[in-house]
């Protein structure tokens, strides 16, 4: 063994020692330090409201206020004028609807649905679409005295003409009462705004469309902001 | 010379505070006490999106939909009152119905699909035959009906010779291809005409002209025969019906016939060209031969020729066919909104008519409950109830004959205490009066509430059953076994048997209340001739019981001294006291009030209450009480309670994650 071998060896044990002596020696204490602040980025008011969820309307309140919204008719007289000459194209039969809203059948023990799913959300969505379709074509198409207009009850201008922001708020707002029963203007978010996006976009898109469509494109765009509003989950949840 | 200022009350956080705790504890509420309740002054602040949405709920679960734009204009004005609002609609046919589906929900009180209620007693079928001129002729019938023409006895009224084909109740014609003319003689000596109670609105009168829209023109809309009881083969308005001339006897009582028939020797032919054997004597014939007994019960068309469905066949209801599942009237399948606005018509099944009108009567009872604004404790208590048209014809005429077959062994021929006495039917109720609905003050000394009727009956036919649901329904709770192996056991007492006895320990005595009531069915077993204990059925040394005493006593309880009533071992003094003590008993318990209070609280907040819940629960619990177990004063103090105020405080975008 030369004598660069032994050097080596040497440093190998001494290496292997203290390795040993640090494992078994006492545990290093890390002493405690003062960070620094958190800067504060921004506030906001803590919410402590209960959490509690939501109620769904339930289905039997959902039903009585479409009638009411169909003008008050019996759930068969609103069954017939909501399929009206398209037949099962807009609305089935209330049957058919019946379970997918939510109501308890006591007959075969199936309880009420207390949360969405999403047959139930369709089925909103499609009754929706038929109240709004049939209330465009009552009041805005056969434009009855504003006073006997359920749903859309304001006047709208010549074929054509688009609101401008302060004409659509007014109307909107009418619109915001009667599905949602408070003044746009509470709504806790800009919602007005967005609506009349969503009527400005489908009534330029409608305008722009070949053929001579059933209805005009400011009551497409009525339409829609009907659909909007009657699928709202604050439409369904209270 | 320096002046030191005195600190200001604002630099003075221990005076801040002085101040701040006066404020709250002193000024504010003598503030408040100056907050007027409805916004009478001008001044008074816009409502807030707080205030708009507790409008939004109370109306929905007042007005059983949400408020119009006229409404919400309504509560804008300076002057609207919520409380007057709340006070004004505590009532009517929205508040009643939401109050009845705390219940309905529960109770779930609507016929199966399966039920079925057709008791041949009161069941008409009918049959086509071909009339002397060849036209097809429908002739109505009961099956098991006794008559003396041996050839026909307990069988259609008419042979085989007669109309070339064999007929029997829910049985199809056997070769319809050789189906024959029956001659006028046959027809008329066999069978009569007459004008039933489904066609007739003056069906009582000698000479019924007041025929189904022509003469009787305003028929409850609601009452709609199928088409088929309407009209005659060829398409013709029927005017009136051929019924077997037994079949349309309209004495009250008849005679026990005996015949003193033998069992014919083993494979000796049937006389007379009959394909099934005559019937033979009861037991009970042999020993009344010839004893008056009501024409209106089960017995009677089984052991009389002398009765027969009444005037104007007004004890039996119709079915367009010969087989079990004819209909007989349109009715809706779902009535989600109410029996006047039903969302379809379907022509449904003569044996549905009645169970479907058992449940619009427990919906009625709860709505009459409700709206009358009665003691709570009456839902088990009452002996009130609410009928129509059809159920009054039921109880006064269906029920009966549904009673009595193996309850004659013990004496019982018709029913003795029936849970509704016919007397106390009101007579002005026609079956045809569908929507004409009328409280009946006293149904008997049986009736309990809502436990006596026949859909609750019906729906937990077992007397376990029915012991159950009052525990869960009405008391909150729930039979929820600790973790016990089951062992096998020969032990028939399930109070005792390890692995059945936490939960049976306490279901069975509950069962025993209804130990009298027969399961399946409405007919109440008297005390006097069902005691609990009963010589009659002695355990011979065959260790079984007397074939007659098996529907009625448990063999599992019996020995040489008797047999103990069904269901009745847990506790014989609950047998006793019937469901009428059930209900006594229960509404006495604490768990009674609290029940009622969480299931109405908590359909109107929309979730289960917990024990973060428990000062609320225990201020309306109180409430309740003290007002007397009325639901307005405990619907009025939830819907101004602070939690169901927030109750739909949490933001949509919240929840949504940002729509807008």
């Amino acid at each position: 063994m030369n004598r660069a071998h032994r050097a080596a060896l040497a440093l190998a044990s001494l290496a292997a020692v203290a390795t040993v002596a640090v494992a078994c020696g006492p545990k290093e204490i890390v002493p405690p330090e003062v960070g620094p602040k958190l800067t504060v980025t921004s506030t906001t008011t803590q919410d402590s409201a209960p959490k509690e969820e939501l109620r769904m309307v339930p289905a039997e309140a959902y039903m009585r206020t479409y009638l009411t919204l169909f003008g008050g008719l019996a759930p068969l007289e609103v069954q017939k004028r909501a399929r009206g000459a398209d037949g099962a194209q807009l609305f089935d039969t209330w049957d058919d609807y019946f379970a997918s809203l939510g109501f308890p059948d006591y007959r075969i023990d199936m309880p009420r649905s207390q949360q969405t799913n999403a047959l139930m959300v369709a089925t909103f969505e499609r009754l929706g679409v038929a109240l709004c379709d049939r209330a465009v074509e009552h009041d805005l198409k056969a434009k009855p005295p504003v006073n006997e207009r359920v749903v859309f009850a304001f006047e709208i201008p010549p074929s054509g003409a688009t609101l401008d922001k302060a004409a659509f708020e007014t109307r909107f707002d009418v619109l915001h009462r009667t599905f949602l029963a408070y003044p746009a203007k509470l709504a806790p978010t800009d919602r007005t705004a967005r609506f009349f996006k969503l009527y400005e976009d489908v009534h330029k898109r409608h305008a722009a469309a070949p053929g001579k469509p059933r209805l005009s494109a400011d009551e497409v765009a009525w339409a829609n902001v009907c659909y909007g509003l009657v699928r709202h989950p604050e439409f369904h949840l209270y | 010379m320096s002046l030191s200022r005195s600190p200001s009350i604002h630099e003075n956080p221990t005076t801040m505070r002085t101040l701040r705790l006066f404020l709250f504890v002193f000024a504010l509420p003598i503030a408040l006490a100056f907050v007027p309740a409805s916004r009478a002054d001008a001044a008074a602040p816009a409502p807030s999106l707080d205030d708009y949405r507790h409008f939004r709920a109370v109306a929905i679960d007042l007005l059983g939909r949400m408020p119009t734009r006229d409404e919400v204009a309504a509560f804008e004005k300076p002057g609207f009152s919520l409380d007057a609002w709340i006070e004004g609609h505590l009532e009517g046919g929205t508040y009643t119905d939401r109050l009845s589906r705390v219940y309905m929900d529960v109770l779930r009180l609507a016929p199966s699909p399966s039920t079925q209620f057709a008791p041949d007693a009161t069941t008409l079928y009918r049959h086509q035959i071909l009339g002397h001129d060849k036209k097809p002729v429908w002739v109505y019938f009961r099956a098991r009906q006794r008559r003396t023409r041996e050839e026909t006895d307990g069988e259609f009224c008419l042979t085989k010779e007669e109309t070339g084909v064999e007929i029997a109740a829910r049985m199809q014609p056997k070769n319809p291809a050789e189906m024959k003319p029956v001659s006028k003689a046959v027809l008329e000596q066999h069978t009569v005409l007459v004008k039933p109670w489904w066609l007739y609105r003056d069906y009582l009168s000698t000479q019924p002209t007041r025929r189904y829209k022509m003469g009787w023109d305003d028929p409850d809309p609601t009452y709609q025969p199928v088409e088929s009881l309407l009209n005659d083969p060829d398409g013709k308005p029927t005017m009136e019906i051929r019924v077997c001339r037994e079949e349309a006897q309209t004495m009250t009582t008849g005679h026990v016939y005996v015949t003193g028939r033998t069992p014919p020797p083993k494979g000796a032919p049937m006389p007379n060209g009959r394909t099934r054997p005559l019937p033979l004597d009861s037991a009970y014939a042999k020993q009344h031969k010839d004893e008056v007994i009501s024409c209106q019960s089960k017995l009677a068309v089984e052991s009389s020729t002398e009765c027969g469905c009444g005037v104007a066949l007004e004890h039996c209801l119709p079915n367009e066919s010969d087989q079990a599942g004819g209909a007989a009237f349109y009715f809706p399948n779902h009535i989600p909104l109410g029996l006047d606005q039903p969302i379809d018509s379907a022509r449904q099944q003569a044996q549905r008519w009645y169970p479907f009108w058992w449940s619009q009567e427990a919906e009625h009872f709860l709505a009459y409950l409700f709206g009358a604004d009665r003691d709570f404790r009456e839902v088990l208590t009452a002996r009130y109830s609410v009928i129509n048209g059809p159920l009054a014809q039921f109880y006064r005429a269906i029920q009966p004959g549904n009673c009595c077959g193996g309850e004659a062994n013990f004496g019982m021929v018709q029913e003795t205490e029936p849970l509704f006495l016919p007397a106390n039917v009101p007579t002005e109720l026609f079956p045809h009066d569908v929507r004409a609905w009328k409280v009946v003050p006293d149904r008997g000394p049986h009736a309990a509430g809502l436990l006596t009727t026949p859909m609750f009956l019906e729906k937990y036919a077992s007397a376990r059953a029915r012991g159950a649901t009052l525990y869960t329904a009405f008391l909150c709770k729930s039979f929820s076994s600790e973790n016990a192996e089951l062992m096998p056991s020969t032990e028939p007492n399930l109070m005792v048997r390890p692995g059945c006895s936490n939960c049976h320990a306490t279901l069975e005595p509950l069962a025993a209340y209804f130990s009298r009531i027969e399961p399946g069915n409405l007919v109440f077993l008297p005390q006097q001739l069902f005691p609990v204990k009963n010589e009659k059925c002695k355990k011979g040394p065959n260790g079984k019981l007397p074939g007659f005493c098996d529907a009625f006593y448990d063999v599992s309880f019996a020995d040489a001294a008797g047999a103990t009533l069904r269901s009745a071992y847990g506790s014989p003094a609950h047998a006793d006291a019937t469901p009428a003590g059930a209900g006594h008993d229960i509404v006495q318990m604490p768990e009674f009030a609290e029940c009622a209070v969480q299931r109405v609280a908590g359909s109107f907040l929309g979730r289960t209450l917990t024990t973060d819940d428990g000062p609320l629960v225990g201020d309306l619990v109180a409430g309740f009480k003290k007002d007397g177990y009325r639901m307005r004063p405990l619907v009025r103090a939830i819907l101004k309670s602070n939690a169901y105020r927030h109750a739909n405080n949490l933001d949509s975008s919240v929840w949504r994650g940002g729509a807008k």
